[in-house]
């Protein structure tokens, strides 16, 4: 009994050691940079390799792209969700939630060669563009991979609403339409806005999908909010000069500094997506 | 018809059309993949090496690749995800420390998976000196898809009815016989489910190995613990970026279309084994 009992715990005890590992890792290996260069790191907007760097312009194309897909994919997303969850038959209903689970599983990859294929020409024919690798068209592709996400949860979110609630709001002579919107709604926006963190979380960490069509530049847009312009993610650019730097040296601790500032921001939406999510539960 | 009906067929009507449109958008991309991979796909394609810088020739090796980490991630994560599940469901009677490392396994499953690859790397690759491997990779994708096992593992688990426990008690079972006899057996579907999907996900990566585990060319089959492997994943990020090369694109297409199919079986094959689990526990 005892050694079943020990190396289960002993297995459970390696989980948690990666977690706190892969956080520690981060914070010890990116020192170097942020010990020397402090806040301008977080705000210089120059990176020159052995030289300076600024992580602005990243954070700027995260957060840009993120939310180009936010507001690309939410009405489709929440809509969606609510008529899975209150128009459709259960078999129906089934039958979707399978779909969007087979859709979240589209390797990241298939998203980059459709967006290097054909969404970045299209963008490029549609706007009359030089290039079509821009936030725009980065933003879009992650808006469609994060529908299924956002869709199914926000789904689970709506379904989860006790029968109680439409009974009474029924039996108070009520519509459905005003059900939904008065009683059903209400209930589940904790677990919708849940579901958009999670999705959010997810967009903002994907790498390869994005490097491919963000254009790969380290600029902040003139002006901000130019959508035709090419930028860099924190993904984008740990994925584009990993392998240049790969293991040692100030370049490799900036990454590393870049990745600490992906894993914080991406813990935060996850961690709140999370709590938020189980309160419908 | 009163106005009320009215605006509830219009809204009916447009959240029906929002969902065909979510519907219709990821369908058009199977379409697309579908379509402008079916081309490059015949026999030669599955069962040759490439050639010519992946322009022409075969995928084989890619698939053996991607093959090999894949089995490798989930032969590696198995245990551990297994071990972790029963020590929260058998051992852990907190329901504070339950709900705390829930929810680390949950931050770990929404992790950027290119932060994998850059810490993975420094740890198995550089200190534990396999470099960039099939080694380096199998091990990175294991603590990827640690949390998608062990979640999976966790809720087949708990969704054992309690009676199976009680039958086991009243025989005197210790936790091992237990373990072995009653709660490993009968929540086999859904310890099945969760292998599929771990497979599925380690598939579909590519962020996490493309600097740490893979070669786009020289290498077919490794050899040694050591060797770096083509896999689909960076055979199609490699050739996605030759745009001046149409036969280079159609290859990546048609590796596309393999990499999809490939993740799709898995994950049907996993909703299906989780419809099975649901019909038993509800027996």
């Amino acid at each position: 009994m005892d050694f079943f009992r020990i190396s289960t715990a002993f297995m459970a005890l390696i989980s948690l050691v990666l977690i706190a590992g892969l956080f520690a890792f981060l914070v010890l290996q990116s020192a170097p940079v942020l010990a020397g260069q402090q806040w301008s790191f977080l705000l210089g907007q120059d990176w020159w390799a052995g030289e300076v760097y600024g992580a602005l312009p990243m954070i700027y194309g995260s957060l840009m792209v993120t939310g180009v897909a936010l507001v690309m994919v939410l009405p489709v997303a929440i809509g969606g969700a609510v008529f899975t969850s209150e128009f459709l038959s259960p078999n129906q209903r089934l039958w979707v939630k399978a779909m969007m689970e087979l859709f979240a599983g589209i390797p990241g990859i298939i998203y980059g060669l459709l967006g290097v294929a054909l969404l970045a020409g299209w963008v490029k024919d549609s706007f009359g563009l030089i290039d079509g690798n821009t936030i725009l068209t980065a933003g879009l592709l992650l808006g469609i991979m994060i529908l299924p996400t956002i869709l199914t949860l926000s789904e689970d979110a709506l379904h989860a609403v006790p029968g109680q609630y439409r009974d009474t709001s029924l039996s108070l002579g009520l519509t459905k339409l005003q059900m939904i919107k008065s009683a059903v709604i209400p209930v589940a926006l904790p677990g919708i806005a849940g579901a958009i963190f999670l999705g959010l979380g997810r967009a903002m960490g994907e790498t390869i999908a994005v490097m491919l069509v963000i254009g790969g530049l380290d600029k902040i847009a003139e002006p901000w909010y130019d959508l035709f312009a090419p930028a860099q993610s924190i993904a984008s650019k740990l994925g584009r000069e990993a392998a240049e730097a790969i293991g040692s040296g100030q370049q490799w601790s900036a990454l590393m500094a870049l990745g600490l500032i992906l894993f914080l921001l991406v813990m935060i939406l996850t961690f709140m997506g999370n709590l938020l999510l189980k309160r419908v539960r | 018809m009163s106005q009320e009906e009215l605006l509830e067929k219009f809204v009916r009507g447009f959240l029906g059309i929002l969902s065909l449109l979510a519907i219709s958008l990821l369908l058009l991309i199977l379409g697309a993949v579908f379509w402008q991979g079916a081309p490059a796909i015949d026999w030669e394609f599955l069962t040759q090496a490439s050639s010519d810088f992946g322009a022409s020739g075969g995928i084989l090796y890619q698939t053996a690749g991607t093959l090999i980490l894949m089995t490798g991630a989930v032969a590696v994560a198995l245990p551990v995800a297994l071990g972790t599940a029963l020590f929260q469901t058998e051992y852990l009677k907190s329901d504070r420390l339950k709900k705390i490392s829930r929810n680390l396994f949950y931050s770990l499953n929404g992790m950027p998976t290119i932060l994998f690859g850059l810490v993975g790397y420094m740890v198995f690759g550089v200190y534990l000196e396999a470099g960039v491997s099939w080694l380096t990779g199998t091990l990175i994708l294991a603590v990827m898809i640690l949390p998608t096992l062990q979640v999976s593992f966790q809720q087949a688990v708990e969704a054992l009815p309690e009676k199976y426990r009680d039958a086991g008690m009243a025989l005197g079972l210790s936790p091992v016989a237990m373990t072995c006899s009653i709660i490993i057996p009968q929540s086999l579907f859904g310890i099945i489910t969760g292998v599929l999907l771990g497979l599925a996900r380690a598939a579909g990566e590519t962020a996490a190995i493309m600097f740490t585990a893979t070669t786009f060319s020289g290498v077919l089959l490794p050899r040694t613990w050591t060797d770096p492997v083509p896999t689909l994943q960076t055979h199609i990020l490699v050739l996605a970026q030759e745009a001046l090369n149409p036969k280079a694109v159609a290859q990546a297409w048609g590796a596309g279309l393999v990499l999809l199919s490939l993740t799709f079986i898995l994950i049907a094959g996993a909703l299906f084994c989780r419809s099975r689990m649901r019909m038993e526990s509800e027996r």
